[in-house]
């Protein structure tokens, strides 16, 4: 969980080549990540990557039930992190009943002072550092201190740190019941190889209290004692010895609860526990349950995974640093220039998706003595599109009326590798 | 609060995408409005652009809350009056 918040907070102030490694330009329409530049045209990409993310949640719900929302869902890191400073504000639960019960005083004020500015302080990061993803974080700091944050930076800014604090500090685990879409649908991933929070039925049953004297299995009483803690402690107010129910957020707060009970009445722990449908009923060990892993779910859905990830970096291994797009012009279709020759006229588009200036050599072919009557040198900028008017002359004796197929051929003079070779038209009238 | 959700949230997410699509598709810089090359900052752009397509989900959401009513619900009789409660379930 720290891991994913140190990642969030932290990336958007590494910098890469004199800019900031992770950055969203919206205003520029180019993705920097790391080393690589992502364009609009490489929306791809990130269909792909959205695949992969919901095989490999598929994945791991079906081996560990709800591991994304204990250690990844924003919503449940935010909580805890809120929780986090509730309790070393104010005290743990009893403390803070107390604090509830008590009327307004002015330890209870200053307290419940604190918590809301740490909340608040918390939140504005949050929302600070998500601003800096699409605008570079140093500038908006250097803004934010002047006083001149842009209107839709502000709006932004306080946007998500509202939010953040209203889902964390109030709303909690009202959004897994209520917003959650995943709460809804991973119960189709489940099996009965799934590790889940379960309570041992066959253990606990029938529950009930019970005097210390008294042997309670003479008198037919399951471990369950009854305390009904295990549902006091419980975030979304659910009993878990009802069976497992999409409401549970696998937090194992009952499970801490009840091997606590377990201990103080001298029984097994273990009553609720971390395990799998069939392992509960058919008692197996660690052993087992970790043997059972491999099925043929996993499988497929591992081996799915693997293809598209292997394919996703290759593609981006691959992925072109130079991208050339030929519009002819409208205005002029064809015309007639000195010595009889017919000229086309031409826009390149020459995009330069790689991180460092680029020199382009520029030639065309694909009818008898065609001539280039541009400066055949190119220069683009890293991560720029320039766009250049280039004519095109060929003899009227080179080709028939109509329209005739020609290439432009756009090579790098640093890389020899970097090449693209684009189909045009030419009209002869 | 659970309505305010119904609404809200289903229509951020959708909203969410919508912007992803129109504005990979769309550069902003090459929007009119009414005849008019748009003048706001592309992130001003983007910005209204995500606000006005959460704010049209959410109207479609409102209607289907406001749809999925059934006529007891809307024609709340006073002797039901008993039963405002339930609408709760049902949404809207």
């Amino acid at each position: 969980m720290w891991f994913t918040q140190a990642l969030y907070y932290g990336l958007c102030w590494l910098p890469w080549n004199g800019r900031q490694a992770v950055l969203f330009d919206l205003v520029e329409r180019k993705f920097y990540i790391f080393g690589l530049v992502f364009w609009p045209q490489d929306v791809f990409f990130l269909a792909v990557l959205l695949i992969i993310s919901a095989y490999a949640l598929f994945l791991f719900t079906a081996v560990g039930g709800r591991l994304w929302c204990g250690y990844a869902c924003p919503q449940t890191v935010y909580t805890e992190i809120f929780m986090w400073i509730e309790q070393k504000i104010e005290g743990n639960h009893n403390a803070r009943i107390r604090l509830d019960r008590q009327s307004m005083n002015a330890r209870k004020a200053s307290l419940r002072g604190l918590k809301y500015a740490a909340w608040a302080a918390v939140a504005l990061w949050t929302g600070f550092t998500f601003v800096g993803y699409f605008t570079p974080i140093q500038t908006l700091w250097n803004e934010l201190w002047q006083f001149s944050l842009g209107p839709w930076e502000t709006f932004w800014f306080l946007f998500y740190g509202g939010f953040t604090y209203l889902m964390a500090g109030h709303m909690r685990e009202q959004v897994c019941l209520y917003m959650c879409p995943y709460a809804r649908f991973q119960g189709v991933m489940f099996d009965p190889d799934t590790l889940v929070i379960t309570y041992d039925p066959e253990r606990g049953e029938p529950r009930g209290a019970r005097s210390r004297k008294i042997d309670y299995r003479a008198k037919g009483l399951g471990d369950c004692v009854d305390c009904g803690i295990c549902v006091q402690v419980c975030p979304t107010g659910i009993d878990i010895r009802n069976g497992l129910q999409y409401e549970c957020i696998g937090c194992a707060a009952c499970v801490d609860a009840c091997d606590q009970v377990m201990d103080k009445v001298g029984y097994r722990r273990g009553l609720i526990r971390y395990t799998t449908e069939n392992a509960m009923e058919q008692h197996w060990g660690w052993k087992d349950i970790l043997a059972h892993i491999v099925r043929p779910r996993i499988l497929i859905y591992t081996s799915i995974l693997a293809v598209i990830t292997v394919a996703f970096v290759w593609g981006l291994a691959t992925k072109a640093t130079l991208r050339v797009d030929v519009i002819r012009d409208r205005a002029t279709l064809a015309r007639e220039v000195e010595d009889g020759l017919i000229e086309n006229v031409y826009r390149l588009q020459v995009m330069n998706v790689s991180e460092s200036p680029q020199r382009y050599v520029l030639s065309t072919m694909g009818l008898d003595r065609i001539q280039l009557m541009a400066e055949p040198i190119m220069d683009v900028p890293a991560a720029t599109t320039k766009s250049f008017t280039v004519q095109v002359r060929v003899p009227p004796e080179s080709a028939k009326k109509g329209s005739h197929t020609i290439y432009f051929d756009v090579k790098s003079t640093i890389d020899e590798k970097v090449a693209v070779h684009e189909k045009a038209t030419f009209l002869m009238p | 609060m659970q309505r305010l959700i119904w609404i809200f949230w289903p229509a951020f997410v959708v909203a969410g995408v919508a912007e992803i699509l129109f504005f990979t598709m769309i550069d902003p810089k090459e929007l009119y409005l009414f005849g008019e090359p748009v003048r706001l900052s592309p992130l001003a752009t983007y910005s209204i652009g995500f606000l006005g397509f959460w704010m049209v989900c959410a109207a479609s959401n409102l209607l289907t809350c406001f749809m999925m009513r059934s006529a007891d619900e809307v024609n709340r009789r006073k002797d039901r009056g008993g039963q405002g409660g339930s609408s709760r379930r049902t949404c809207g």
